[in-house]
């Protein structure tokens, strides 16, 4: 891994000085420097050669810095790599954009390059030390050996969290789980996952991502991030074609902003207080199977009252056979609108009879979370 | 002005700091003199990039006074104020001249 080789730094700049000047003392402690005059290039660089940091200049004609930025951070193959801006402008707005499209620091030009080269090594010692927390984490995850029972959570034990939830297990060793996670006094998480397969290791693994969880939903950690770190982790653990699909919310009740990230999982609904209820379509890769992933997010100001699904798949297939995906979620749609009046807590299973009335055999686990704000 | 303690300032040998140097006086003329042709045609904006990427690259490696007179001449651009413009021009042709003698040492 890291240790194997020396690390590598990107420069960006179209001055050649400064170019010249970062590419000296960067070298002269030990990095390898590539360097690149211009954001198209800087982009090809950072695909082909994977540095382990980037330096990037705003300032520069064409393709300015927020747009190389923004390009590295859409791609899976670069979205990783921690990028630190250059800039001679230091106003607030700047730096706070910067921050908001994925930067982690800024050097003020003119810089010094002591100042340089203390930043890149804070910088590349917490992507590593990210790293190989994963990697700890994958560790003593896979040391578990037998899966204790751990409790699933309810309304009543967290009533804060404003939520009612449907949970049918098949068997034992079912693929479907939930969870929520009080993340702050306002901030709660909500997940609902799917692990492919049903099998005793499903169960432990089912386990697994709750702990998981926990670890990787602290307050400083954004959903997509959170849902990479687990990602990361189950990569390593996951059996050879065994996958989970999920759907992740952050609901900040204080701010109001809610952040749904979806990972190959069906859609969510939401149902405004004062509007239609409409499924929130995604493209999302799932997890366990890339090292590199692409998240779909959906960012949401929402009010009170509002409401939000979160569901199985097993719902929408199994309660007529052979429904496709258009017609069952009509249906979802439908008995998401009929359950309005409805208290939340009460609202999942209201949702489940209603869909699974005229099925008598069940061919896979149901869940179904209710959230309002 | 002391080249080798400019570069040790800034943690490099003597000649990896006049490398550098030499390549600062390439762009800075470059600079300068783009500064000088937007000035001929009042373009202000123009002055103000040119000035802005001299402040950057003087002020890494130390030459402060320059450094300070580009600021000089941004801020002024920026107000799409030319009117000191080709004395700080002047004066800044004068502190790369200084610079150059002490390369030639």
């Amino acid at each position: 891994m890291i240790e194997d080789k020396r690390l590598l730094i990107l420069v960006v700049d179209d001055n050649p000085l400064n170019l010249k000047l970062l590419e000296t003392t960067l070298s002269k402690d030990g990095y390898q420097v590539v360097s690149a005059d211009n954001g198209p290039d800087a982009r090809k660089i950072a695909v082909d050669e994977k540095p382990d940091l980037i330096l990037l200049d705003i300032k520069m004609p064409k393709e300015d810095g927020f747009k190389v930025i923004k390009k590295l951070k859409e791609s899976s193959a670069t979205s990783t790599i921690p990028v630190i801006f250059l800039t001679g402008v230091s106003d607030i707005d700047t730096k706070l954009f910067g921050f908001e499209l994925g930067a982690v620091d800024y050097i003020t030009k003119p810089f010094h390059p002591r100042e340089v080269l203390a930043r890149a090594s804070l910088h590349l010692k917490l992507s590593i030390a990210t790293n190989s927390l994963i990697a700890s984490q994958a560790q003593k995850l896979r040391q578990i050996t037998e899966a204790q029972t751990s409790m699933l959570t309810t309304p009543a034990m967290q009533p804060q969290a404003k939520f009612g939830v449907y949970f049918l297990a098949l068997n034992e060793a079912g693929g479907d789980f939930y969870d929520v996670l009080p993340i702050s006094e306002d901030i709660f998480g909500y997940f609902v996952g799917d692990f492919s397969g049903h099998d005793i290791k499903t169960s432990y693994l089912t386990l697994s991502v709750k702990a998981l969880l926990k670890q990787n939903s602290a307050l400083v950690y954004q959903a997509h991030e959170s849902m990479k770190m687990i990602n990361d982790v189950l990569v390593e653990i996951l059996p050879e074609g065994k996958y989970l699909t999920a759907c992740y919310a952050r609901l900040n009740r204080k701010t109001n902003q809610m952040t749904i990230i979806n990972a190959g999982h069906p859609p969510a609904i939401f149902v405004p207080s004062d509007g239609k209820a409409v499924t929130i379509e995604m493209k999302g890769d799932i997890l366990g199977i890339f090292k590199e992933i692409y998240f779909g997010q959906f960012n949401i100001e929402v009010k009170s009252g509002d409401r939000f699904y979160f569901y199985s798949d097993g719902l929408i297939e199994s309660f007529q056979e052979k429904v496709t995906w258009p017609i069952g979620s009509d249906e979802l749609i439908a008995a998401c609108e009929d359950v309005r009046y409805v208290p939340v807590q009460d609202a999942p299973e209201k949702i489940a009879n209603m869909l699974l009335k005229n099925n008598s055999k069940m061919k896979d686990d149901i869940v179904i979370l209710g959230i309002e704000v | 002005m002391d080249l080798r303690m400019l570069g040790s300032n800034l943690g490099l040998e003597e000649e990896e700091f006049v490398e550098l140097v030499e390549l600062f006086i390439t762009t800075a003329k470059n600079d300068i003199n783009n500064l000088n042709e937007a000035f001929l045609k009042r373009d202000a904006e123009k002055v103000a990039e040119s000035a802005h990427s001299l402040k950057g690259s003087s002020g890494n490696l130390g030459f402060t006074e320059l450094s300070k007179i580009s600021n000089i001449a941004e801020e002024k651009a920026g107000e799409e104020d030319l009117e000191l413009i080709d004395e700080l021009i002047e004066s800044m042709r004068k502190h790369i001249a200084e610079i150059e003698a002490c390369l030639g040492k």
